[in-house]
C-alpha cells in the first residue's frame, strides 16, 4: 500500500534538500475539506516554538453556512502565507538586507518571511499591515505564571531560526513580533513543519513546487482549477495554497 | 564516555553536527549571509556551538517512546527530553495509531527519530499534565471535613500504617472526635483458602436453590457448618453477601494491562469481591450488548462472553453508518480513524450517513446526516431491519449457517443463531432455543472438556427441507444449514405441541411490531430516510458496516439500541471481512500464550482464596438466587441487579451509602471522578461526604480532584509520562499490536522506601507498602518466587515485557549493542529510584537485548501487510454471534420480575420501574445531551494550559429557533436547570453551590429542541479551587472553573433516588436523556 503522506513528504523534502536552494520553492496546500478543526496543528506548532499564552502561529477558523438541516460546517487553519509580496516587509523601519524582517531569497528559508529577532526594534508595525495577521508580539507571558511554580519545559529553549533561544528573562524573542517561519529549523533537518506533521486530517502538502515529483505538486497540479488565495485582491501572492469545497471569502472577515 | 562528556561540556563536535544533519541536511545548506541554518554550520565549526544550538528534538538519544493517556485511545508517542524534561511530545511512527501505514519496527531508531507521526491535541499538549504545577507531592491526609479542602502532608509510612490499623485516625477534626475506623488488617479478616473455598462452594450450592424455603434451610445448615468461622462473614444470616474482606471496595477510573495485573495480585489475595471498574460510564451498555451476542454455545447453556466490542474496519469500508459515534472528536480515535477515512471520503470511495442530532463534524463531511431525536436510534434500526427482511437484502447464504463447519464452507470465519428454533412460550412469545432432546431428535451427550472433565451438550434444532434437525454449533465437520424463516408446531417427547420460530422469523416479527412510518415518526425524521439508508446499507456486500459508540448507548434503552443496531451488521455477514466488521487484537504480556516467554505470570502468582459473596453493584448475579429474594413480593428490588453487566460505575457510590445489599468499611479510588464524569454526579458527592456508610476513604491521584477532595488521603501518582502500563488496542485497529507506556520522565513525587527499595511514591508503590504491612503473598523479596523480588513497578513490568517480546510465532529481534547504548543513553535524566539497568537487566533474564528492542519502539506491533488475509482481517473474531440472546432472556428484570427481551427491538425511554418519564419532563422544553470535543477529555485535560487557552469555556449550545423562542442571544449566561435539580447548581456538600451556568452558543448545527455542551470544563478542584495545606493556601487557577459542567442536571431515577437513571440490562447510564430549561442568569 501507499505510504503514509506524511512519510512521502519527508522523502519529498529530502530529494529537495539535495538540490541548489534557488531552484526550489517551498509551498504549502491546505486542503480544507479534509480539516476538522482539531487543533492538532496550532497546539504543535506551539508547543515547538515555545508560543506564550494567546499566541498562535496558526490558529484555525471555523464557520457554519445555511440553514437547519441544510448546513455546512468548515475550517481553515491559517499560518503565515510567506507572501511574494509581503505588506508586513514594507511595513517594517528596519530595512535592508540585514534588516529585521524580508522575503528570503536563498538557502535553506528560501522563500520565507522569517524575521530577525536581534534586529526587530519590537515597534510592531508590520502586525497592523499584515492582511491575515499573521504576526504577534510576544509579551513575555508564560502559560504557568500565576500557578504555584513556573515550569521549566517553558523556559528551555527553542529552536526558531537554527537557534537556542531559552524563553527567560528578557531574553529575544521576548519584546520581538513573531510569526510562522514554516519551521526553518526543521526543514534544515530535512523535517516536515509542525503543522504538516501533527495533521490527523492529513490535510496539510507541504514541499518543493519546483519538483514534478513532489506530492504538493502532484495535488496542485491536479486541482490547479480549484485553488483558492486567500484574500487575492491584495496582491500578496501567497505561498499557501487552499483547496475547499466553497469560496473561501466566507473566512475573510475573520482574519 | 570521556568523550561524550567532553561534547556534553564544549558542544556538539562538527563530526557530530554534520553526521546527525548528514541525510539530507548539508547538501541544502548553501551559503547566504541571512540563512540562519548556514549560520549554524559556521558556528559549529567555529566551535561556538552549545548542544542546544543543534535540533536537539530530532535526536534518537533524546527521543523516548511511550504511549498518551490524555485519553483512552492511548496512541503511540515520541517525547523529546531537553535538560531532563519533556518538551515536546508527537506520534510514535512504529505505532499505527498515528501512522497509515506505520513504519516496521525492523526501520532503525534514527530514523525513526526524524519521524513524527501526527496526534490530536490533547496528546500535543500532555507533558503540560506531568508539569502541572498543581499536582500533589506528598500524601495528604485529611485536616478538616470531607470535602472542606483542609489537608495536612503526612509521611507515607504513617498514611499506610494508619490505613491498615485503623483507629481514631481523624481525631483532630470536629465532630470525629470519637469515630473509629476500622483499617485493612480488620476488614482482611478471613485469611484461610480451605475456608474461603469450602463456603464458597456451599454459597454457590445454596444460589441455586429453586424457592426461598429451601434457600432459608441452607442458610441455617450453612449457620451449622460453619459455626467456626461465622464472625468472618458480614451478615451470617445472610452468608451469601461473603466474608469481611468483601467491605474493603476498590474502584477505578482509566486503568489499563498492567496496572490492572498489579492490583489484582494484591486483590486477590485480599480475597475480596469489589473491584469495579468504570466502563458503564463510557459506553456500558455497547461492551455488554456484545457480550451478550458474544456468549458461545457451551455444553446446553450460553457462556464466555467477551467484554468488548467490534468495530468497522475503517479504512476497507465503502459504505459506514455512524451512529452517535463521533471519531473526528473522540470514538478511539481520531489520530487513527481520520487517516483512515478522510482521504478516502473526500475521493468517494467511502459513503457515510451520520445519525446524530448534533450536526457533528463527522457528519459535516458526510454524505447523508439524519438528525434523529435522542433515544430512538433502535427506532431507526428496526425500521431498517423491516426493509432489510422484506426485501430480502440480507445475506441469506451467511444467515443460513446454523454451524462452523457450515460457515467455514462459505469462507465464513463467523456464524449467526439465525435459523436456530426458539421455543415460545403460551403467549407465543420466544424464550429459549429448543434442544433436540426435548423433541426426541437426538439425546444428549456426555462429553469431555479440555481438561477431561465431563460435561452435557445437548444439540439444537434447525428446520432442513421441513424437517427439524440437530446440529452442535462449534461442529467443526458435518456443515448444517437450516431455513431462515420458520413458524412451525412441533411436539415434543410427551407428544405435546411445542410451538417454535427460528430467530430470523422472531426478528422479522419483531421488526414488524410498527411500521416504517411509525418508526420514522419515533426518530423525528422522514419514513424515506429509513428506506433510503437501508437500501444504501445493502448495496456493498461485505463492505459496509454499522458504527456504534456512546451516542445510543448512553440511553435508558442502551442495551437494545446496541443490539439492534449490531444485528444489522449480523444481516449483511460483515464480521472479520475486510471492510467490515473487526476486533481488537493485541500481542499477549502475562506470558501465559506461549512456552516461549519466559515469565508465565500463572505460575510466579501464588494461589488465593477463592473470593466469594455478592458485590456491592451485585454483578454477575440474579436476584432470585439472593438471600434478598422471598418471592414476588420482593419485587421491585432496592437497586438493580446484573447478571449480564459488571463495572457498573453509578452502582459504587450509591449502593454503598444505602448499604445494598450491605455496609462496606473502607474504599480505595484510583484515576477516577464519578461525581465529575456521571450523570447527576452530585448524587456521589452525597455518598462520599457520608461518614457512616464510607467510614474510610482513601484515593490515588496526581491532584485533589473532583471527587479525590473528599478523600481522608490522597496518594501522589505518577502521571502517564512516568508510568508504566500496556495500552492495549480498540477495535477499529486491524494491525495487531501491543503499546507499552514507560517511563519517560522522572516523577516529582516523594521518594519513599517500601520493602527497603527507594521509589518515588506511585499506584504501585501503594499497592506494595499495604501488602508489606498486611503481609499479602506475592509481593517483597521473594514476591516471584525465592529470590525474585517484587518490590518494586519495575519488578513487574520489565517481566511483562520480556512476556510481550516473546509473544508469537517469532520473538523480536534482539537490539544490536549500539541499539542498547543509545537505550541507555535516552535515559540519562532518569533517576536510579526510577531506571537502573542492571536491575532491568536483571529482571530480564536473558531477554535484555530483545526488552531494549521493545522498549526503544514504545511496544510491539504487526506489520500493516501481516494485518490482512485475502478478503479477510488476518486478527479474526471467528466465532457464533448471537442474534437471538437466549442468555439475555433468561434473565429476570429486577424491578419488574418480568424476561428481559432475547430479540431486540426499540424500547422507549423509562426509569427503573418502566415509567416513561412524563412528570419530569413537565415545563422542562429542552432535551439535554453532551459531546466531546477533540480538545477536551472528560477530566484530566483541564490541566493543559494549551488546551484551555485554546477552549477556556465550553458553551450551552442550542439552535437559532430556541434561542429566538426563549430570547437568548449568543455569549449570553444562562442557568441549566431540571426536575431533579432544579436549582441548577453542585452542592458540593462543603457550603459552596456551583451554578450550573454557561454561555449560550446559538447554532444551525444541532436538531431544534436539543441542547448540548461539551465534556471537559466546569471543575470544581483539579487546580480550581483553593486549598489549605499544612496551614498555607494554595490559590486556585480560575482558569481550571471556566465554562459549565451540567451533568448535574441529568435525572435522578425516581425510585433508587441517589442516582442517575439507568440501562438495567447493559448498566449504561442515562447521559442522553433528561429535558432541562435554561433560564438566564
Amino acid at each position: 500500500m501507499e505510504k503514509d503522506i506524511l512519510v512521502r513528504m519527508q522523502e519529498d523534502l529530502e530529494r529537495a534538500l539535495k538540490k541548489p536552494a534557488e531552484k526550489r520553492r517551498w509551498v504549502m496546500l491546505l486542503d480544507t475539506r479534509k480539516c476538522t478543526n482539531c487543533n492538532a496543528c496550532s497546539v504543535a506548532c506551539a508547543s515547538e516554538n515555545k508560543l506564550p499564552p494567546k499566541m498562535w502561529y496558526r490558529p484555525v477558523f471555523e464557520i457554519e453556512q445555511g440553514k437547519y438541516p441544510n448546513i455546512k460546517r468548515l475550517s481553515l487553519p491559517k499560518p503565515c502565507l510567506q507572501c511574494d509580496n509581503p505588506p508586513c516587509v514594507a511595513a517594517c523601519p528596519v530595512k535592508g538586507a540585514d534588516g529585521a524582517t524580508w522575503k528570503e531569497t536563498k538557502g535553506i528559508g528560501n522563500g520565507v518571511v522569517p524575521v530577525n529577532y536581534a534586529k526587530c526594534i519590537g515597534c510592531a508595525k508590520c502586525v497592523p499591515a499584515c492582511p491575515y495577521t499573521a504576526r504577534t508580539m510576544d509579551n513575555g507571558a508564560f502559560h504557568t505564571a500565576g500557578t504555584p511554580e513556573l515550569m521549566k519545559y517553558e523556559t528551555v529553549a527553542s529552536f526558531e531560526y537554527g537557534k537556542n533561544w531559552p524563553r527567560q528573562g528578557k531574553n529575544q524573542p521576548i519584546g520581538n513580533v513573531r510569526k510562522c517561519h514554516f519551521c526553518m529549523h526543521r526543514l534544515a533537518n530535512g523535517m516536515l513543519p509542525q503543522c504538516i506533521t501533527s495533521c490527523i486530517c492529513r490535510m496539510g502538502y507541504f514541499g518543493d513546487e519546483n519538483d514534478p515529483e513532489s506530492l504538493v505538486a502532484q495535488v496542485i497540479k491536479a486541482n490547479r482549477a480549484k485553488i483558492q488565495i486567500l484574500k487575492k485582491e491584495k496582491g500578496t501572492k501567497p505561498r499557501v495554497y487552499y483547496l475547499g469545497n466553497i469560496d473561501l471569502k466566507a473566512f475573510h472577515g475573520y482574519f | 564516555m570521556a568523550d561524550d562528556n567532553k561534547k556534553q561540556k564544549n558542544g556538539v563536535s562538527r563530526r557530530d553536527f554534520l553526521r546527525t544533519s548528514a541525510l539530507v541536511g548539508c547538501g541544502a545548506l548553501v551559503a547566504s549571509q541571512l540563512d540562519f541554518a548556514q549560520g549554524l554550520i559556521a558556528r559549529v565549526e567555529a566551535g561556538e556551538l552549545t548542544p542546544f544550538e543543534a535540533y536537539e528534538l530530532m535526536k534518537a538519544e533524546n527521543t523516548l517512546y511511550t504511549v498518551c493517556l490524555n485519553c483512552n485511545t492511548g496512541c503511540g508517542i515520541k517525547v523529546k527530553i531537553m535538560e531532563g524534561v519533556a518538551v515536546k511530545v508527537d506520534g510514535n511512527p512504529y505505532n499505527p495509531f498515528t501512522l497509515h501505514p506505520h513504519i516496521p519496527m525492523k526501520e532503525d531508531l534514527d530514523k525513526a527519530a526524524k519521524i513524527d507521526g501526527a496526534i490530536c491535541p490533547k496528546g500535543q499538549a500532555g507533558h503540560q499534565g506531568a508539569y502541572d504545577p498543581y499536582r500533589i507531592r506528598k500524601v495528604l491526609k485529611r485536616a478538616g471535613k470531607r470535602g472542606e479542602g483542609k489537608w495536612m502532608s503526612v509521611p507515607f509510612d504513617q498514611a499506610v500504617s494508619e490505613i491498615v490499623n485503623g483507629g481514631m485516625l481523624f481525631a483532630h477534626v470536629p465532630g470525629e472526635e470519637m469515630r473509629h475506623v476500622a483499617g485493612l488488617k480488620e476488614i482482611m479478616a478471613l485469611r484461610d483458602p480451605a475456608v474461603f473455598d469450602e463456603m464458597g462452594k456451599d454459597i454457590a450450592s445454596l444460589r441455586k436453590k429453586k424457592t426461598p424455603e429451601e434457600k432459608k434451610k441452607a442458610v441455617e445448615e450453612f449457620k451449622v457448618k460453619h459455626a467456626a468461622n461465622l464472625d468472618k462473614l458480614i451478615d451470617p444470616d445472610h452468608p451469601d453477601f461473603g466474608p469481611k474482606n468483601n467491605q474493603f471496595v476498590y474502584w477505578w477510573g482509566r486503568k489499563k494491562g498492567g496496572r490492572a495485573d498489579f492490583a489484582k495480585r494484591f486483590t486477590e489475595q485480599f480475597g475480596t469481591v469489589n473491584t469495579h471498574g468504570h466502563t458503564t460510564v463510557c459506553q456500558g451498555s455497547l461492551y455488554f450488548a456484545c457480550k451478550a451476542m458474544s456468549e458461545q454455545y457451551v455444553g446446553d447453556t450460553f457462556k464466555d462472553g467477551q467484554k468488548f466490542y467490534w468495530q468497522p474496519d475503517t479504512e476497507n469500508s465503502e459504505y459506514i453508518l455512524f451512529v452517535g459515534s463521533n471519531l473526528f472528536d473522540a470514538n478511539y480515535g481520531p489520530p487513527n480513524r481520520t487517516p483512515r477515512l478522510m482521504s478516502r471520503l473526500v475521493e468517494g470511495k467511502v459513503k457515510i450517513t451520520v445519525l446524530d442530532p448534533r450536526f457533528s463534524k463527522l457528519a459535516a463531511k458526510g454524505n447523508r446526516w439524519v438528525p434523529v431525536k435522542p433515544g430512538t436510534d433502535a427506532a431507526f434500526a428496526m425500521g431498517m431491519t423491516r426493509w432489510i427482511l422484506e426485501n430480502k437484502q440480507f445475506d441469506a447464504k451467511y444467515l443460513a449457517n446454523c454451524n462452523k463447519a457450515a460457515a467455514t464452507a462459505d469462507k465464513e470465519t463467523t456464524w449467526s443463531n439465525g435459523p436456530w428454533l426458539v421455543k415460545l412460550d403460551k403467549d407465543g412469545k420466544p424464550g429459549a432455543f429448543l434442544r433436540a432432546s426435548e423433541i426426541g431428535l437426538k439425546d444428549k451427550e456426555t462429553r469431555k472438556d479440555k481438561d477431561g472433565k465431563d460435561f452435557t451438550f445437548e444439540y439444537l434444532v434447525a428446520m432442513k427441507d421441513g424437517k427439524p434437525v440437530p446440529f452442535d454449533p462449534n461442529d467443526e465437520k458435518e456443515a448444517v444449514e437450516g431455513e431462515l424463516f420458520v413458524t412451525r408446531e412441533l411436539t415434543d417427547k410427551e407428544g405435546k405441541p411445542v410451538k417454535v420460530k427460528s430467530a430470523l422469523q422472531v426478528m422479522l416479527e419483531t421488526s414488524q411490531e410498527k411500521s416504517i412510518a411509525e418508526y420514522a415518526k419515533i426518530c423525528g425524521i422522514e419514513p424515506k430516510v429509513i428506506e433510503d439508508v437501508a437500501r444504501e446499507f445493502t448495496s456493498y456486500g461485505k463492505k459496509a458496516a454499522v458504527d456504534v459508540h456512546r451516542g445510543p448507548a448512553q440511553h435508558t434503552n442502551g442495551f437494545y439500541n446496541i443490539s439492534s443496531l449490531m444485528n444489522l451488521n449480523l444481516l449483511v455477514g460483515n464480521f472479520d471481512w475486510t471492510g467490515g466488521m473487526i476486533a481488537a487484537s493485541t500481542f499477549n504480556v502475562d506470558g501465559t500464550k506461549t512456552d516461549k516467554q519466559p515469565f508465565n505470570f500463572k505460575k510466579i502468582t501464588p494461589k488465593a482464596p477463592k473470593a466469594f459473596g455478592l458485590s456491592i453493584i451485585r454483578h454477575d448475579a440474579k436476584y432470585e438466587e439472593s438471600t434478598l429474594f422471598t418471592g414476588k413480593e420482593s419485587y421491585p428490588a432496592k437497586r438493580n441487579w446484573w447478571p449480564l453487566s459488571s463495572d457498573v460505575y453509578e452502582e459504587i457510590l450509591p449502593s454503598m451509602a444505602d448499604a445494598y445489599p450491605y455496609p462496606i468499611k473502607a474504599v480505595f479510588s484510583y484515576m477516577g471522578t464519578p461525581a465529575y464524569s456521571l450523570p447527576a454526579g452530585h448524587t456521589m458527592i452525597e455518598a462520599l461526604v457520608n461518614l457512616e456508610r464510607i467510614p474510610l476513604y482513601f484515593a490515588n491521584d496526581i491532584t485533589i480532584g473532583t471527587t479525590t477532595m473528599y478523600a481522608d488521603y490522597v496518594f501522589p501518582d505518577f502521571h502517564y509520562m512516568e508510568r508504566w502500563e500496556m495500552q492495549g488496542s480498540h477495535p477499529n485497529m486491524p494491525v495487531k499490536v501491543q503499546p507499552v507506556r514507560q517511563p519517560v520522565i522522572a516523577s516529582p513525587n516523594e521518594v519513599v522506601k517500601v520493602f527497603g527499595e527507594e521509589q518515588p511514591i506511585s499506584y504501585e508503590t501503594l499497592w506494595l507498602a499495604l501488602a508489606e504491612k498486611l503481609g499479602i503473598a506475592g509481593f517483597g523479596p521473594d514476591g516471584f518466587a525465592p529470590g525474585q523480588p517484587l518490590t518494586r513497578p519495575d519488578d513487574f513490568y520489565v517481566r511483562m515485557v520480556a512476556n510481550l517480546a516473546n509473544d508469537g510465532k517469532e520473538p523480536v529481534p534482539d537490539a544490536s549493542q549500539a541499539e542498547i547504548e543509545l537505550f541507555l543513553k535516552a535515559r540519562r535524566h532518569l533517576p536510579k529510584s526510577v531506571f537502573d539497568a542492571d536491575r532491568w537487566q536483571r529482571i530480564s533474564g536473558g531477554n535484555w537485548a530483545k526488552v531494549v528492542t521493545v522498549l526503544n519502539r514504545g511496544g510491539r506491533f504487526d506489520t500493516q501487510e501481516a494485518s490482512y488475509k485475502g478478503d479477510h482481517v488476518a486478527n479474526k473474531y471467528g466465532k457464533q454471534i448471537n442474534l437471538y440472546q437466549e442468555k439475555t432472556y433468561k434473565v429476570k428484570d429486577a424491578f419488574t420480575g418480568k424476561h428481559y427481551l432475547g430479540m431486540a427491538k426499540y424500547v422507549p425511554i423509562a426509569d427503573t420501574l418502566d415509567r416513561p418519564p412524563v412528570e419530569q419532563s413537565k415545563g422542562y422544553d429542552l432535551h439535554l445531551i453532551t459531546q466531546r470535543d477533540v480538545k477536551m477529555c472528560k477530566s484530566r485535560t483541564i490541566t493543559n494550559q494549551y488546551l484551555t487557552d485554546l477552549m477556556p469555556e465550553n458553551a450551552i449550545i442550542i439552535n437559532t429557533v430556541d434561542a429566538k423562542r426563549l430570547g437568548l442571544k449568543e455569549g449570553q449566561k444562562v442557568k441549566v436547570v431540571s426536575a431533579t435539580n432544579p436549582e441548577g447548581v453542585w452542592d458540593l456538600k462543603n457550603g459552596t453551590k456551583k451554578p450550573m451556568v454557561g454561555k449560550v452558543k446559538v447554532t444551525e448545527t444541532i436538531r431544534p429542541g436539543i441542547v448540548t455542551f461539551t465534556l471537559g470544563h466546569g471543575h470544581w478542584a483539579t487546580g480550581a479551587a483553593d486549598v489549605l495545606i499544612d496551614g498555607k493556601l494554595i490559590k486556585g487557577d480560575p482558569k481550571r472553573a471556566g465554562g459549565i459542567h451540567a451533568n448535574a442536571a441529568m435525572w435522578i431515577d425516581p425510585h433508587l433516588k441517589n442516582t442517575c437513571m439507568i440501562d438495567k440490562v447493559g448498566g449504561s447510564v442515562s447521559f442522553y436523556d433528561t429535558k432541562v430549561r435554561l433560564v438566564k442568569v
